[in-house]
């Protein structure tokens, strides 16, 4: 199945996020909900998977100023089968966004190629969530390979490729330290930001500015938590 | 392999790749690696990871450094290469060595510094005066192949050699485990030569999430007690 959904909201007069533009084909449903002067707008998978055969494309515009919540409702299950998936925002100045999809398992014969590419302007902020599952309890994870590429005014602030499913990095330290989850917290924002670290996770300064937070840890719930715990001691005001 | 590139990777060139471990001292810390048998996966997947990232990098940089090139490319090249390591211990780290190794490469006058590439060097370090390890080991290799052996090389070589310091592993035996890797590191300074000449934005971006936290973890443990390794 191949769909595309898109999103912009910008800036009315009254200096309210509103939704312009939002075109969605399922499985990639869109559910605007409202909120006080931001945006608020629910991804809801409308059908299982991805599953083979399956291409997925998101894009979402936020116009200078703007202040959008992309929220996950449930957690994303990659089934059996090549499938693919892109996620690509661009972000005005001064705008402000989290993105915070749900967790994705890779189930045992998953196939899946995942993107984010994020194009911000100077001074915009993207805050987002990622948390990888490799398999369902007692499950072998299948192949996941994901890209990031975010750039801040034309410079690049981070570039990542990450390949799940092969067990000699899976398992080895340098890669996933046989951890059965792998979170992140990004921010990508102009800030400053303190290291902070522990057995199995971190909080590093990017050297463009923000900062990612990563956990490894044996379950989901864990990870989440500890992502939550990190992102108390830092607390900043920009959370939406 | 030319003799400069393999000066270059000798564990006796004073580029002050011997004070880092590449997270493998954390890893043993911890008791996380303890025995002979652990060894050969972490090496194995530092190779693919953190050792194709500084491979690729090293290669484009040679590259660049034997190319008609604009001002700016080192510039694109470190922020190209910071925005692939989003850990700050192993940016600082992957700096410390860069300038060690920028010092010894220029007292040294190694050839390939001493004509053309001595202006390189001063560019590089004009743009970057911490430049990344992977960035100026490719200004000195003198070629684009002997760039990333010796960036492969090292990225095993270093951490192997650590081990046998470390936790007291038989020198013959991790060199044995290092030797049977070679066909692993050519495949991967292979394919750092094939993406040599492309625009950096496009070059591979490896992430290793478990050496990024030893990292961090072992950077944190380095100021409040003894270590031997500065990563």
């Amino acid at each position: 199945m191949r769909a595309r959904a898109d999103l912009a909201v910008e800036v009315d007069r009254h200096g309210n996020t509103v939704v312009g533009t939002l075109r969605c084909q399922a499985p990639l449903t869109l559910v605007p909900a409202r909120a006080n002067g931001s945006a608020l707008v629910h991804l809801v998978a409308s059908a299982a998977g991805p599953l083979g055969g399956d291409d997925l494309a998101l894009t979402v515009r936020v116009g200078s100023g703007a202040r959008l919540r992309l929220v996950g409702v449930a957690a994303t299950v990659l089934l059996s089968g090549a499938s693919r998936s892109a996620v690509t925002f661009e972000i005005g100045a001064g705008a402000v966004v989290e993105y915070l999809p749900g967790p994705t398992v890779v189930t045992e014969r998953a196939e899946h190629e995942a993107s984010l590419v994020a194009t911000l302007a100077r001074d915009a902020r993207l805050r987002t969530r990622e948390v990888l599952v490799l398999g369902r309890a007692g499950e072998p994870p299948g192949r996941l390979d994901t890209r990031t590429s975010v750039t801040r005014d034309g410079r690049p602030v981070l570039r990542q490729r990450l390949l799940v499913g092969d067990p000699a990095l899976d398992r080895s330290l340098p890669g996933l330290a046989g951890r059965r989850v792998l979170a992140t917290e990004s921010d990508f924002s102009p800030d400053e930001a303190e290291a902070a670290s522990g057995q199995w996770w971190s909080r590093s300064p990017l050297a463009a500015g923000g900062s990612v937070v990563t956990v490894l840890a044996d379950d989901a719930a864990t990870a989440t938590r500890r992502l939550a715990e990190v992102a108390e001691k830092t607390s900043g005001d920009e959370s939406l | 392999m030319s003799v400069l590139a393999m000066l270059l990777a000798d564990s006796r060139f004073p580029g002050g790749g011997h004070v880092h471990s590449g997270g493998l001292e954390e890893a043993a810390a911890r008791g996380l690696l303890r025995a002979e048998a652990d060894l050969p996966p972490f090496l194995t997947a530092r190779l693919r990871t953190a050792g194709l990232l500084a491979a690729v990098f090293a290669a484009a940089s040679a590259h660049a450094a034997g190319s008609p090139r604009g001002d700016g490319v080192w510039d694109v090249l470190d922020a190209e290469l910071d925005a692939r390591t989003p850990s700050a211990a192993a940016r600082y780290a992957s700096r410390v060595q860069g300038k060690a190794f920028a010092r010894a490469v220029g007292v040294m006058v190694v050839p390939s510094v001493d004509g053309d590439c001595g202006s390189t060097l001063r560019a590089v370090l004009a743009a970057t005066p911490r430049p990344h390890h992977a960035i100026v080991l490719g200004v000195a290799a003198g070629s684009v192949a002997g760039a990333a052996r010796v960036a492969a090389y090292l990225a095993v070589s270093g951490p192997a050699s650590a081990a046998v310091r470390l936790l007291g592993l038989d020198p013959l035996w991790v060199n044995g485990v290092v030797a049977g890797m070679v066909d692993e590191v050519e495949a991967v300074a292979g394919e750092a030569v094939r993406w040599a000449g492309c625009a950096p934005a496009e070059l591979p971006a490896p992430s290793s999430p478990g050496l990024d936290l030893l990292a961090e973890e072992h950077e944190r443990h380095h100021r409040e007690e003894v270590r031997l390794f500065v990563s």
